[in-house]
């Protein structure tokens, strides 16, 4: 323990040398930049800025790869809260309620729990990275497929609390994300599935082309079509420029349960970032003293996701520092700078680098700090750009739409697609269908099918090997337990009430 | 009215600023950024500037998609009879050119030159029974079933290898148990004894195996891999030998002066210290063969890949 | 428009056929997957056979609900008024600024088609200063293409017809 606290402060003097602070300051600047800007992610800019690095010294380099991977974070809520456009699949949830709470002209509070639970949740992740990180690496070996596919089930349950007011509406929209993303090249098998003879859906349809077509192009055309001539502006700031006493009161426990749930799933070789922010959603709502409140803009709905957002990303360097296994593409890419320098990442870099290490791990603290820093007085100027005249906001929405579209493989597919699924988006809007669950199905579907998949392969064929663990059969129970238990709860109150009077 | 002058000066501007930008060599890269395709063919790139034989500067464009045919696509039909377009090539697009029966393929364009090889490696949790080769065989044809093999995607080089291994040990081929991973993750599931074998790029295996979880068997190469004291499967008397190149072509019809040119850039860059430095950070392996005997080794590759394809299943 | 009259309007049945059809698009799409030799626990078509057969019964419910009058409300989004009746023109050219990229981005290339693609949509939104719009979407377009360029992304030639 001791052992470690010196090596940290040995960190803390390498990054908090002035070239190594400014190196930082640019990354999160960066990070924040290309955060907003939907389907440009951390991973791409890390990947392009790689060569540039190479003229720099890879204690600066890795402190502003570090600032990008934070700030990126930071960045991407900004524009789910504000724009109702999450630009990366970790901020769908953070759009829910963060959106409506910018509606009701308190887009600053929700802007401002994002930021601070996301301060907190990266510095408890960065802190259990430092204290924890070997240990928790040992989970990499333990979780299998069936692990995951029982982990991915449980996620799946989150769709309940998102379905909005009729079920049959919100299943549609599951089913909708499913069957999209069942298109493409099967990769347990090759074969082409729904690709209709088109070279380009051979890998499927991109997430960022469904999020933003969804999101950003779908809302464009309905508020195009119903703004009512004398509409009023709501004044972004009405609801206080500030978090209020009953803000912060009602934010640090699902700051710390999103940091708790974040960390140890985001560490998974396969957890990512969703998982957490899906099911910590669920968990602020059915904790929520004031369900009611959850569709209308719940500031629980903004604090849980975003910290387990952030905490997710700190748990990422857990499996790419401590074994050197790369578990998203970003931790790919972090892996590959590692290597430019001549360097590989897992246990005899603490013994062969302990100075890069610990002033990255010590960088890690200084981002969020300088995040922080930045964010906050940022908020004011964010929320007024609700001001900007309603035409130039959505001429604005369209044309980021089209930069992560067509910057993506500058496929006229892409295009084609966005206009499509645009168009869907409407449709849904026009209709009352939820968008939550036709994304959780995008995103968890085809990763539920490959885990069930790899298990029943390895099992060769056996089903019950799906409940063959003790991680998975408990995790299969509680998702069994998040399903019925409020159905039971109602039961017994009603019960409870009959037998009173 | 000289506000309307204004804006449409502002237009004008906006526009021809952007037409001035020059444009050298151009590289079609057939990936998105930030993969195996885009390190090649930016780091060769860069090598290039570096060592001093082309520095008219580079654009890239990438175009990712089904295994860079998308791109090769696009290449045939916009870069013909362009000397300075170039597209970053491998093996996986000769075999997605193949399994999703294209109408364009490699055949279309001008074979420059191969540079770089990446071989495979097998390996095994730490404790599996497993030594060498020979038990790897022998285990595949006891029951290919119980053995799961975890690799990259389904009809890459990782599955055609095990496909190779089966039909060498006389094992069924369609009865092989492949079970595809991406990133990461392969790594924890071996190391983890997930799955009881597993085939990826031998710089990745190398690099873990340290750790001690895993044990590497066999490289797939011509020649041992360094740092790793592993036998090649030639050694041991199993004659496959596969690997993941990469290397560039030039547009079709390209004329016989600017195939010249370009040949001679890359023996150039071959032979200079830059390059060579630039394989040693990236573990590549030296595979250098250039023009004509570069388009033979196409052809061979691709009636190689129809076979492998055919055998696992993939084409009918 | 009444609520009552907008109940009567909201009677989406044919929406429910566009699910079933996708979900039969599906079925059938997963009839024709080869289903591989090799030896697997689960073949490729069975999850595009679980999305299509979900999608199909839904599309049914959906019919159903439909018909028995079951509304389907629109909802409020920022500065839109759901009681508000849609306003066709509007929506028609927020429409074609989303679509017009289909025509104009291979042959004009990124900074035109987010010139006219911005100028269309403010448009949508009762924005009547043409060149002033023009000029704007002009000088995001140009701005996001170079800000990519520096990042070493190409967002496609600058003016494809003229390279």
């Amino acid at each position: 323990m001791m052992d470690i606290l010196q090596q940290l402060l040995a960190g803390f003097a390498i990054a908090l040398q002035p070239i190594n602070l400014f190196w930082a300051l640019v990354g999160c600047l960066l990070g924040t930049a290309i955060g907003v800007l939907p389907g440009i992610g951390p991973a791409l800019t890390i990947a392009l800025l790689l060569p540039v690095t190479a003229q720099v010294a890879p204690e600066s380099a890795f402190i502003m790869f570090a600032g990008i991977l934070y700030g990126a974070l930071y960045g991407g809520s900004t524009t789910s809260i504000l724009l109702n456009m999450p630009g990366e699949s970790g901020s769908v949830m953070t759009a829910i309620e963060g959106n409506r709470m910018a509606r009701n002209g308190r887009g600053a509070a929700a802007l401002a729990t994002s930021a601070i639970g996301s301060f907190v949740a990266g510095t408890l992740g960065t802190l259990a990275l430092t204290f924890l990180a070997p240990t928790i690496a040992e989970l990499a070996f333990i979780f299998g497929p069936e692990d995951y596919f029982a982990l991915m089930i449980l996620s799946f349950t989150s769709v309940a609390v998102v379905m909005g007011t009729s079920r049959v509406r919100g299943f549609t929209a599951l089913f909708f994300g499913l069957a999209l993303g069942t298109i493409g090249i099967d990769t347990q098998t090759g074969q082409s599935r729904m690709t209709f003879g088109t070279l380009e859906l051979l890998d499927g349809i991109s997430f960022t082309v469904v999020l933003v077509s969804l999101f950003a192009v779908g809302e464009t055309l309905y508020v195009a079509s119903r703004q009512a001539r004398t509409a009023g502006v709501v004044y972004p700031l009405k609801g206080g420029a500030w978090m209020t006493r009953e803000d912060w009161k009602r934010s640090w426990k699902p700051w710390l349960r999103g940091a708790l749930i974040g960390f140890p799933i985001g560490s998974l070789p396969a957890g990512g970032t969703e998982i957490p922010t899906f099911l910590s959603y669920t968990v602020e709502r059915r904790l929520s003293e004031k369900p009611e409140e959850f569709g209308n803009g719940a500031i629980e709905g903004v604090a849980g996701p975003e910290a387990a957002n952030n905490a997710a990303a700190a748990g990422i360097l857990v499996p790419l520092l401590t074994l050197g296994l790369p578990s998203t593409a970003t931790a790919a890419v972090l892996l590959a700078a590692f290597q430019n320098y001549g360097l590989q990442p897992g246990p005899l870099l603490f013994a062969t680098n302990p100075g890069l290490l610990w002033g990255l791990i010590a960088s890690l603290f200084v981002g969020n700090v300088i995040l922080l820093i930045l964010n906050l007085p940022l908020v004011g100027m964010w929320v007024r750009l609700l001001l900007i005249p309603r035409p130039y906001i959505y001429g604005g929405i369209v044309i980021f739409a089209l930069v992560g579209v067509w910057g993506l493989s500058t496929s006229w597919m892409d295009l084609l697609l966005m206009c499509g699924i645009g168009l869907i988006g409407y449709v849904a809007r026009v209709y009352d269908f939820p968008i939550a669950p036709a994304l959780i199905g995008l995103i968890l579907g085809p990763q539920a099918e490959i885990q069930l998949r790899r298990a029943l392969a390895v099992s060769q064929g056996d089903w019950s090997v799906l409940v063959g663990t003790p991680i998975a059969a408990t995790l299969l129970a509680i998702a069994a337990l998040v399903i019925f238990l409020p159905f039971f709860v109602a039961k017994f109150r009603g019960a409870m009430h009959e037998s009173k009077a | 009215m000289l506000k309307r002058s204004f804006l449409t000066g502002v237009i004008a501007l906006a526009f021809s600023a952007g037409l001035a930008a020059a444009e050298p060599a151009k590289v079609l890269i057939p990936a998105n950024p930030g993969g195996g395709w885009d390190g090649a063919g930016r780091e060769t790139m860069a090598a290039f500037n570096k060592s001093g034989v082309f520095t008219d500067g580079v654009s890239f464009t990438n175009k990712g998609g089904a295994a860079g045919t998308i791109g090769l696509a696009e290449f045939v039909r916009t870069a013909e009879g362009d000397d300075n377009a170039l597209l970053v090539t491998g093996v996986i697009m000769v075999g997605g050119a193949i399994s999703n029966k294209t109408p364009v393929s490699l055949d279309n364009t001008t074979p420059l030159a191969r540079m770089t090889n990446e071989y495979n490696a097998i390996a095994v949790p730490a404790d599996s029974a497993i030594k060498t080769p020979q038990d790897f065989l022998a285990a595949l044809k006891a029951d290919p079933g119980a053995l799961s093999v975890g690799g990259g995607s389904a009809g890459g080089v990782d599955h055609v290898l095990l496909a190779l291994l089966a039909k060498q040990a006389g094992a069924p081929v369609d009865k092989i148990n492949f079970v595809s991973f991406s990133g990461g993750e392969i790594l924890a599931s071996l190391g983890g004894g997930k799955i009881k074998a597993a085939i990826s790029g031998a710089s990745e295996f190398r690099d873990f195996a340290k750790s001690g979880r895993i044990r590497i068997i066999a490289v797939t190469g011509p020649n041992r891999v360094e740092g790793l004291d592993v036998p090649t499967l030639k050694e041991t008397g199993i004659p496959i030998e596969i690997g993941n190149w990469r290397g560039f072509v030039g547009a079709p019809g390209m004329s016989e002066a600017g195939r010249k040119t370009w040949l001679d850039r890359f023996e150039k860059l071959h032979a200079s210290d830059a390059w060579k430095e630039t394989l040693k950070a990236h573990g590549w392996e030296d595979a250098y063969l250039a023009g004509d005997e570069f388009k033979a080794f196409i052809k061979a590759e691709e009636s190689n890949w129809t076979a492998a394809l055919k055998d696992v299943g993939i084409l009918k | 428009m009444s609520s009552l009259d907008q109940r009567k309007a909201a009677r989406p049945w044919w929406l429910g056929v566009a699910i079933f059809a996708m979900g039969a698009l599906w079925l059938y799409g997963a009839a024709g997957i080869a289903s591989t030799t090799n030896y697997i626990g689960l073949g490729p078509a069975a999850m595009v056979q679980v999305a299509g057969g979900g999608l199909a019964i839904l599309g049914i419910l959906l019919v159903i609900q439909a018909l028995r009058g079951e509304t389907f409300a629109a909802q409020d989004e920022e500065g839109a008024d759901a009681a508000a009746p849609p306003s066709r023109p509007a929506f028609l050219l927020a429409l074609a600024g989303v679509a017009m990229p289909l025509l104009t981005m291979k042959m004009l290339g990124f900074p035109i088609t987010a010139m006219l693609a911005f100028t269309l949509v403010t448009h949508a939104f009762g924005s009547r200063r043409t060149l002033l719009d023009l000029a704007i979407g002009a000088l995001i377009g140009t701005l996001s293409w170079y800000g990519f360029e520096l990042l070493g992304i190409e967002l496609g030639p600058f003016i494809p017809l003229l390279r």
